[in-house]
């Protein structure tokens, strides 16, 4: 413990400290990168109480339904109940994740057993329209991975299917859309701190197959998917989905057209969708996204940029940072922020997260505060939402009539969610996805018509 | 007169009872103080009925003793807008041993009003339970019928929360403090059912 004279004293030192490089760090602050990052918040979660216990399925248990198990036992109100693969040896190490849970082939008894009130999917895209909607038949809250579908035909169906289920939880698998950092910089940057954005810029490098080795031929066609135009959306699908959904969420509108390109560089095993992607997404008012994303090199990973006339903003992981114009108006606050350097642009670091803890006197905090997973995030805000909106339904249903459904309705819209992909999100952006998939296979513009984001 | 409001809303025989039942659209709010800033949580789900006979149009006074009424809350739909604030509630409130907030009605006393298309004036007393302590209450309430079949019952008291054996919360980690006083203000929506209707509502 220290004493609060020295706590003052050291209070007093970095004012001084500041006071004196005040100029030098204003400038330093409109040259480097700026950190912004979301406030830690004041409860945190493992100290609050758990809800009520959400019994689990989980369908689907390659590498991403397994990392979705793993992600789904650190949970405190999600139970795993029962995991599901055809495939044994998926199944097996699927269920190694959850040993307390009942390991089965077909995903038929998930959705006989009633105790299970909620299932995610993680199946190859091609299979989730049928699973889903067998899912909402039984009564089940889905969470279903993106792209909803490979085609927008089922994309549509899957959206209709959980617009009419409306006593039952939907979301799509679009994470970054309950990542808390990002829902920091959304109003950040929709309130203008970027000035006129002029453009943005994503990119995905990664070198890795996409093949996965397979005991049998069937089962190798079986496994990759991903690697044939008939049942793949390819990486803007499979990848390019959530950079672009971002995209259009940060700058609050739908994309009007999208120029594609896509080559098969590297990965010539017989594949037919390419390796390596470059799509220009053009909004309106003439605001376009150059994304990039390749199998082949991965070199500088991903991330996602936005330049506008006063600053840019980049977003890297669960990080983000402001580079500021040294015309741009002066904020305030980034003058205390913590400072990174990117080659050339260089930052300094003063005191981290400073801005009221430096006049507190108490220590600033060094790590970044939300390390958990975008997909842990999502999980989460599925698994309370779940929680949310079947006690709304149930003490519904105690005091009216349940199937007066405009007043259910109505009820359930004033329940406050946490944030997550809605049916109605997960379809925009699959169709995005599957047209800016289209354009690259294609090698053409294609202009988005209204009718495809409408769902009848 | 405080019955007008009751006429011709449905037809029914003098024997018969007009039966009213919660319906969406209700609102019950709890207004509260705390060392920090004040606070309100809001539920719209009141359930439950009132009864009066069919005479209480004629005479009030006299029928207003039959007028029954019940009215529950689920302590869960009580909402701040803080899933932390609603869980030192629902602790506070005793929640999992008393999931409902219970109010019966005792006395209906009319006061003015009821004139036809217009609003009429009672003083409710009843028996309100929360966390599974029982005490009268009486206050003021509006009964206003809206079209031909629905009556919106409204009204607002001030109650302690140490009355009720609660005490008032103050939540770990953080130096909050809330008051002892609240306010609870609501509007019932209500639509009148037929007398079958009613029956069945009552077997369930």
């Amino acid at each position: 413990m220290k004493t609060k004279r020295k706590k003052r004293q050291e209070a007093e030192f970095n004012r001084r400290d500041f006071l004196k490089g005040g100029s030098l760090a204003t400038m330093m602050a409109m040259l480097g990168g700026v950190e912004l990052r979301a406030q830690v918040p004041e409860a945190k979660p493992e100290e609050q109480e758990p809800g009520a216990l959400v019994k689990c399925g989980v369908i689907g248990l390659g590498a991403r339904g397994r990392e979705i198990v793993s992600t789904l036992t650190r949970l405190k109100e999600a139970e795993i109940s029962a995991v599901c693969d055809k495939y044994p040896p998926f199944l097996k190490r699927g269920g190694n994740l959850a040993p307390k849970a009942k390991a089965v082939g077909d995903y038929r008894p998930i959705l006989d057993d009633k105790e299970i009130k909620a299932v995610v999917i993680a199946t190859p895209t091609h299979q989730h329209k049928e699973i889903v909607k067998d899912a909402f038949q039984a009564g089940k809250h889905v969470y279903c991975e993106a792209p909803l579908a490979h085609t927008i035909e089922d994309a549509r169906a899957i959206a209709q299917a959980a617009r009419a289920a409306n006593r039952q939880v939907f979301q799509a698998g679009l994470q970054m859309r309950s990542d808390p950092q990002r829902h920091f910089l959304l109003p950040f940057i929709r309130a203008g701190a970027l000035g006129n954005i002029a453009m943005a810029r994503a990119q995905w490098h990664k070198k890795q197959s996409w093949r996965a080795a397979a005991p049998t031929p069937e089962r190798e066609r079986e496994m990759n998917w991903r690697l044939r135009n008939s049942s793949s959306t390819g990486i803007m699908g499979e990848i390019g989905i959530h950079q672009l959904d971002m995209c259009g969420l940060f700058l609050n509108t739908r994309p009007v057209s999208v120029t594609g390109f896509g080559s098969l560089i590297h990965w010539n095993d017989g594949r037919d969708v390419p390796d390596t992607v470059q799509t220009i997404v053009e909004y309106p008012g003439g605001v376009r996204l150059i994304y990039h994303a390749t199998l082949v090199n991965s070199f500088d990973s991903d991330y996602e940029m936005y330049y506008g006339s006063d600053a840019a903003v980049m977003l890297r992981e669960n990080k983000a940072w402001m580079f500021k114009e040294v015309d741009s108006p002066l904020l305030g606050w980034e003058v205390y922020a913590r400072k990174d350097t990117f080659y050339k642009e260089t930052g300094i670091a003063l005191v981290a997260n400073a801005t009221k803890l430096a006049a507190q006197g108490e220590k600033p905090v060094e790590e970044a505060p939300f390390t958990n997973t975008p997909l842990y995030y999502a999980l989460e805000a599925f698994i309370t939402n779940v929680n949310e909106i079947s006690t709304a339904v149930e003490d519904f249903s105690a005091s009216f009539n349940i199937n007066d459904k405009p007043a259910l309705e109505k009820y359930l819209a004033d329940i406050r969610l946490q944030p997550h992909a809605t049916w109605m999100d997960g379809y925009g952006a699959t169709v995005v996805a599957i047209k800016a998939n289209e354009a690259v296979v294609k090698g053409q513009k294609i202009t988005f018509q209204k009718e495809w984001f409408e769902l009848g | 007169m405080a019955a007008a409001v009751f006429c011709g809303a449905v037809m029914v025989d003098a024997a018969e009872t007009l039966r009213f039942e919660g319906r969406p659209g209700s609102k019950v709010k709890i207004d509260g103080t705390s060392t920090v800033h004040d606070w309100t949580v809001e539920s719209q789900l009141l359930s439950g009925f009132m009864e009066f006979d069919a005479g209480f149009a004629k005479d009030p006074a006299a029928a207003a003793k039959s007028a029954k009424a019940e009215v529950t809350i689920m302590v869960r739909s009580l909402k701040s807008g803080k899933s932390g604030m609603d869980k030192v509630m629902q602790e506070a409130m005793k929640m999992p041993q008393h999931p409902k907030i219970e109010y019966k009605l005792l006395q209906l006393t009319p006061k003015s009003g009821g004139a036809e298309g217009t609003s009429a004036q009672f003083d409710a007393t009843g028996a309100l339970t929360v966390a599974g302590v029982t005490r009268t209450n009486t206050m003021p309430v509006t009964i206003e019928k809206v079209g031909e079949t629905k009556a919106k019952v409204s009204g607002a008291t001030n109650l302690k929360m140490t009355d009720f054996g609660i005490k008032p919360p103050s939540p770990a980690f953080l130096p909050i403090k809330t008051g002892d006083d609240v306010k609870i203000a609501f509007q019932w929506q209500t639509e009148q059912v037929a007398a079958a209707a009613a029956k069945t509502a009552e077997t369930k």
